[in-house]
């Protein structure tokens, strides 16, 4: 089933299933950063992508800079008597406040997407870790191993992609109390984003168990478990990076809808997803309330995919090869 | 008027949430005259609770009940204290009382009709008050179970037959036995359980699909949650009823519509727009109806109710007076307005009481400039208590965007004591029984109060009375219990004078106050944007969900 | 082949009593308790107790499994209330039949989704297919960057945007309401459009890639350039040689993607305001509104492992590789 709450599918995810895993040596990692390093847009991306990243790791530090926390009110920038509208045009955009305030409160826009790059990136990158740990090594089991561990396995990918995931996240979500909201988010996301990656991983593996390569450590004395990861891993890393890089984006999506929604971090955290949520009542008169988180969002979110995409056709130039 | 009022608890909070009445200032736009026909629409964004007058008791079915039902007596139709004067609906007068106000009698009108045709006799009206016991039935008002005498194993018509405490010794006589004397009988007959509903009728579900009207009005079509559809009841006759003027020939809601997306059709007043009414706007919609023309026909006043934090004095810190004094100067309530919507949806609160109350008067126990409270002597006195380090403080919370921003507002303000307020969301659909249970209540919870009647009767007592705390449905969030309140309470219930009894109300606002046992914190106020086609439109005082339905009509019924 | 049916109908089962079970299961830990909610604001423990025993909620969790299944298939008894197959019982929030709901709101994301798919699929495989023929031109590459594009957008900012515009701004369309379509058919129209294009834009984007990619492939192929040596004409080839395999696993993506928006799309259905499946199940995530979120679950899931099971056997049905090594 594909979640497409952010907007991209899974399918996208199953859209690299297509590439069969390298015969020969696998595509070094050299190759793939040289590819993008020539391209411009592959490098305006990770332009992009590399401040996000620092706007997450360095949120306190710039926002000492900048002089506003993501949690302080400011009255003063908006406007009691017509509702809250910030002062000044463009929803408050001045010198002390670089992106405007929030309308009704007054909290300094540059800070709150600053810490909700915080909170995308976290989540994202966490879920992805998980979900590819958890993808890999079932899915080389099942592929591996067959028989009854590959019937097991399968049957818990069927059981977990036929639930409606958005409808589960939320009811879960939902009903279960504030507590350590981050870690439930990314527990609930990998544990239905996992069997996509599984699948993909355990057809590669299949057909990889059988070439001859494996054949030949085995004879050669390899236990099984040096098989798996000294033939066959190295040789789904070009999958692996792949499907890695494309589900970033996915999962930032995910988060950003689920607190969208109103049910990923619990206020005041702020995420780009509740920022949005928030801001649609006023997009008639505070248009960039609306407008920056949502240009943050899609641009880290295509900047990924773009990618992403990259670095699978160079994968699949080495598979050509 | 409401002497001897001291119900047990279970008096219910009606949904207070902005979506208003109030009598202070209606604009003049919509007031002119209506006339006769055309189709009201009603824009809205939840649905209504129930159809069956036993069950529903909210500011938003009351309201559509005068429609479809009569009571044997009901309020006014007019803004400010006229609309919430009771006056004879189906009975001739506000009744009779004999054996020193134990016993009252209410004779019904002639020609009085249900829109089956069948005529309403008192054997009706008891079969509708009789549904009142039922445990399934009667969750609505309380007031006639708590006021009529019953045996205590009446279980209602359906399961335990006739009651023979209220009496009909003919078809247009009906005879009530109180449990008490109690003066103000006359105004508990205008509760939505004196619907008369026709002997035999109305078991189970039947009335919430398809209520038998006694009004003006009756079900056409209902979708609940998308739509709902009234036509004129034919067999209500317009000589019998003083106070509907039933000028639309139907009324059409539409609901599960979306806030934002109602106050942008209402603000473009697009086709049958322009012959609509809806609820209190966003704050959002506040700066884009500021032109001349939406100015116009923009409607706002008081809505009545009291919104406040509720501090829980069995826990510690807050058992302590001094802590609760420094919350009282740490909160900023300039902020906490903000985030409902500024000056235009709400004014700060000060009192308990909001100024719709008789009696209330204006004054700050804890003042500060502006209101955006006073974090130094806050500080002064929890350094006092031996509390300058700060402490945690748990807020419940509904997880509802209005209050979770006040919930966000309050922790801000009291961050700077290193008090850490920590938000506890709970779901709305339970949220009030939480909070209603000592013993799953936390340290704070936001809530807010509306009174039955605008009297400090219905405010003061059931919040602060120690002796009607209960173990579930309490209302007494702050669990106060002290001696000297509850004596005023009981020294004012016997006061015969009424307006002596309203000023003792005010005094003793001051006296709990003292005690700091909750923060008031608004008086939320509604904003309303009605149509331009819109006619005879007011603010119903009685009525915390706006405009009075019986009175609004079309200007021009020819569109 | 028969036989495979029949075990891939028996595995629908079996999973379908698997999601059952665990969302069951699920939401009776996680929820608050559902006498609480019915009974409401003015509540009494007799009441409470008494709602409870109607629900049979004092009897052990798997006794109560077992009655909701029974439901389904024959009808069971709340108390004296006769709930006729199949019961997915009663609303908390309005005592509605759970099962009159869904049927009432089914159409609605029907339309949506049907919609959509005709509008995804003209636009996503024809736009794919003229990239491929065209590789490497400009057209090409600008709609391979659109795509992405479209594909990054985030749905519900997609939405927002589109109502913004075209309602607010410009006024081209009214106000989102969803009249049937034999009422008054430009109405039904204009409401259904931006739901349309919203869903339609992040999948066409990506089946225009899929398409493109899979046809460049299949171009590429052995086969194809005999058909060229043979002397073959290029349409020609494109219909019979290089459609098929391209489209066969589009066909496989697209019945999954049709199926899991047959469950209702929930964020799209919400913003537009549109009374489907999807909104009911948002609403009844809100409220807590147990017995509907239970059926919701449901219904989405079975949607999507019946589509499974149909793409699977319109796979085997459309390329014969697969049919040999079945």
């Amino acid at each position: 089933m594909t979640a497409t709450i952010g907007g991209t599918s899974t399918a996208l995810v199953e859209e690299v299933g297509t590439p069969a895993p390298a015969g020969g040596p696998p595509t070094s990692t050299r190759r793939i950063l040289t590819t993008i390093t020539r391209d411009k847009g592959a490098l305006a991306c990770v332009l992009f992508l590399a401040i996000v990243v620092l706007m997450a790791v360095a949120a306190p530090l710039i926002t000492k800079l900048s002089g506003w926390g993501p949690y302080q009110f400011d009255s003063a920038a908006i406007n009691s008597d017509l509702g809250g509208v910030p002062h000044g045009a463009l929803g408050g955009i001045s010198g002390k406040h670089w992106f405007g305030v929030e309308p009704q409160n007054g909290r300094d826009i540059f800070a709150r997407i600053v810490y909700g790059a915080r909170v995308s990136i976290t989540i994202s990158l966490s879920a992805t870790l998980l979900t590819g740990v958890l993808g890999v090594v079932l899915g080389m089991l099942a592929g591996f191993y067959r028989g009854w561990v590959d019937q097991v396995i399968s049957r818990l990918m069927d059981f977990l992609m036929a639930f409606p995931a958005l409808i589960f996240m939320i009811a879960i979500l939902s009903s279960l109390p504030a507590g350590n909201r981050p870690v439930l988010l990314v527990v609930v996301i990998s544990a239905f984003g996992w069997p996509y990656l599984a699948r993909v991983i355990r057809g590669q593996t299949m057909t990889l168990a059988n070439r001859e390569f494996v054949e030949a450590a085995r004879a050669s004395g390899a236990k099984d478990v040096q098989v798996v990861f000294r033939e066959i891993l190295p040789n789904l890393r070009g999958s692996i990076i792949v499907m890695t890089t494309l589900a970033i984006p996915g999962y930032i999506g995910t988060e950003a809808g689920l607190s969208f929604l109103g049910v990923g971090v619990s206020p005041p955290t702020a995420s780009w997803g509740q920022m949005i949520s928030s801001s649609v009542s006023w997009y008639s008169v505070d248009p960039m309330f609306f407008a920056i988180p949502g240009a943050f969002l899609f641009l880290t979110v295509l900047s990924l995919t773009v990618l992403g995409d990259k670095i699978r056709s160079v994968v699949d130039q080495g598979a050509a090869a | 008027m409401l002497v001897g009022l001291v119900l047990s608890g279970t008096l219910a909070l009606s949904a207070c949430s902005g979506n208003a009445t109030g009598a202070a200032d209606s604009s003049a736009g919509p007031g002119g005259k209506a006339a006769q026909g055309g189709t009201l629409q009603v824009l809205a964004n939840a649905g209504f609770s129930h159809l069956d007058p036993a069950r529903g008791f909210d500011g938003g079915v009351n309201n559509v009940y005068r429609l479809i039902y009569r009571t044997l007596t009901t309020q006014g139709a007019a803004p400010g204290a006229e609309g919430t004067k009771i006056v004879p609906d189906l009975a001739t007068d506000t009744g009779q009382q004999s054996d020193g106000g134990k016993t009252w009698t209410f004779t019904l009108k002639d020609g009085l009709f249900f829109e089956t045709g069948a005529p309403i006799t008192s054997a009706d009206v008891k079969w509708g008050v009789s549904r009142a016991w039922d445990p399934e039935l009667g969750i609505g008002s309380p007031y006639a179970k708590q006021i009529i005498d019953a045996p205590a194993t009446y279980q209602g018509p359906y399961k335990s037959g006739d009651l023979s405490t209220i009496q009909t010794p003919d078809a247009k006589t009906i005879v009530f036995h109180l449990k008490k004397p109690y003066a103000d009988f006359g105004s508990v007959v205008a509760q939505n359980t004196f619907v008369p509903v026709p002997k035999g009728q109305g078991a189970g579900n039947q009335l919430d699909s398809k209520p038998i009207a006694s009004g003006p009005y009756k079900l056409a079509e209902y979708k609940p949650g998308a739509s709902l559809k009234l036509v004129r009841n034919d067999k209500w006759d317009k000589k019998t009823d003083s106070v509907r003027a039933a000028n639309p020939d139907g009324f059409q809601w539409t609901f599960g519509l979306d806030p934002a997306t109602i106050d942008e059709r209402m603000i473009a007043g697009q086709g049958t727009d322009s012959d609509a009414i809806a609820g209190t706007v966003q704050a959002a919609s506040i700066a884009r109806i500021q032109t001349p023309q939406l100015k116009q026909r923009t409607m706002s006043g008081l809505s009545g109710c009291t919104t406040y934090m509720g501090l829980n004095t069995t826990k510690k810190p807050l058992n302590n007076l001094k802590v609760r004094q420094a919350i009282e100067y740490a909160v900023n309530k300039q902020t906490v307005r903000d985030a409902v919507g500024g000056s235009t949806l709400a004014d700060i609160a000060t009192s308990i009481q909001p100024p719709t109350v008789a009696g209330r008067e204006d004054y700050d126990p804890y003042p500060s400039a502006d209101h955006k409270g006073d974090i130094e002597k806050a500080r002064a006195l929890l350094t006092e208590a031996g509390y300058g380090g700060g402490f945690t403080l748990t807020l419940d919370s509904r997880t509802q965007p209005k209050m979770q921003a006040m919930s966000v507002a309050i922790q801000q303000a009291l961050e700077p004591l290193k008090i850490t307020v920590k938000i506890n969301p709970i779901d709305t659909s339970t949220y009030y029984e939480v909070i209603g249970t000592p013993s799953q209540q936390k340290d704070a919870a936001i809530t807010g109060w509306c009174p039955d009647w605008p009297s400090g009767a219905t405010f003061l007592p059931p919040l602060f009375d120690g002796r009607l705390i209960t173990p579930k449905g309490n209302s007494n969030l702050a669990q106060l219990n002290d001696p000297g309140v509850n004596a005023k309470i009981d020294e004012i219930a016997k006061l015969t004078d009424v307006n002596a009894a309203n000023k003792a109300y005010g005094d003793l606002d001051k006296q709990i106050m003292a005690l700091a046992p909750v923060v008031p914190l608004l008086y939320e106020k509604g904003l309303m944007l009605v149509g331009s086609n819109i006619a005879g439109a007011y603010l119903h005082d009685g009525f915390s969900g706006g405009i009075d339905l019986v009175s609004v009509g079309l200007a021009d019924a020819g569109k | 082949m028969m036989r495979y049916v029949i075990g891939r109908l028996g595995g629908v089962v079996v999973i379908l009593l698997a999601v059952c079970l665990f969302t069951y299961l699920i939401f009776f830990k996680l929820s608050p308790d559902p006498a609480v909610m019915i009974c409401g604001k003015t509540c009494t423990p007799e009441r409470i107790d008494s709602i409870r025993d109607v629900l049979g909620l004092n009897q052990p969790i798997l006794t109560q499994f077992w009655e909701f299944l029974q439901g389904i298939f024959v009808g069971r008894e709340y108390g004296t209330v006769h709930c006729p197959a199949p019961c997915l019982g009663y609303s908390f929030q309005t005592n509605e039949s759970v099962w009159a709901m869904i049927t009432a709101r089914l159409p609605v994301s029907v339309t949506v989704a049907v919609g959509a798919a005709v509008l995804w699929l003209l636009a996503g495989v024809i736009g794919g297919l003229i990239s491929a023929i065209k590789q490497g031109t400009w057209w090409d590459r600008t709609a391979m960057a659109l795509a992405l594009g479209g594909v990054s957008v985030p749905n519900y900012v997609l939405a927002l945007v589109l109502q913004y515009v075209l309602v607010v701004k410009l006024q081209v369309l009214p106000f989102p309401s969803a009249p049937a379509f034999a009422d008054n058919p430009v109405l039904w129209f204009e409401a259904y459009i931006m739901p349309w294009t919203v869903l339609a834009v992040g999948y066409a984007c990506l089946y225009a890639r899929l398409t493109r990619s899979n046809v460049i492939d299949t171009l590429s192929e052995n086969y194809f350039r005999t058909a060229r040596a043979k002397g073959l004409s290029r349409p020609l080839i494109l219909r019979r040689h290089a459609l098929r395999p391209a489209l066969t696993p589009i066909t496989t993506i697209f019945g999954m993607d049709f199926a899991g928006l047959l469950g209702g799309a929930l964020i799209t259905e919400t913003v537009f305001g549109l009374n489907g499946i999807g909104k009911m199940a948002a609403d009844s995530i809100a409220k807590n509104d147990q017995p509907v979120i239970m059926a919701v679950t449901l219904l989405a899931a079975f949607f999507v492992v019946i589509g499974n099971v149909v793409v699977d056997l319109v796979y085997i049905a459309l390329d014969p590789r697969v049919r040999v090594t079945q």
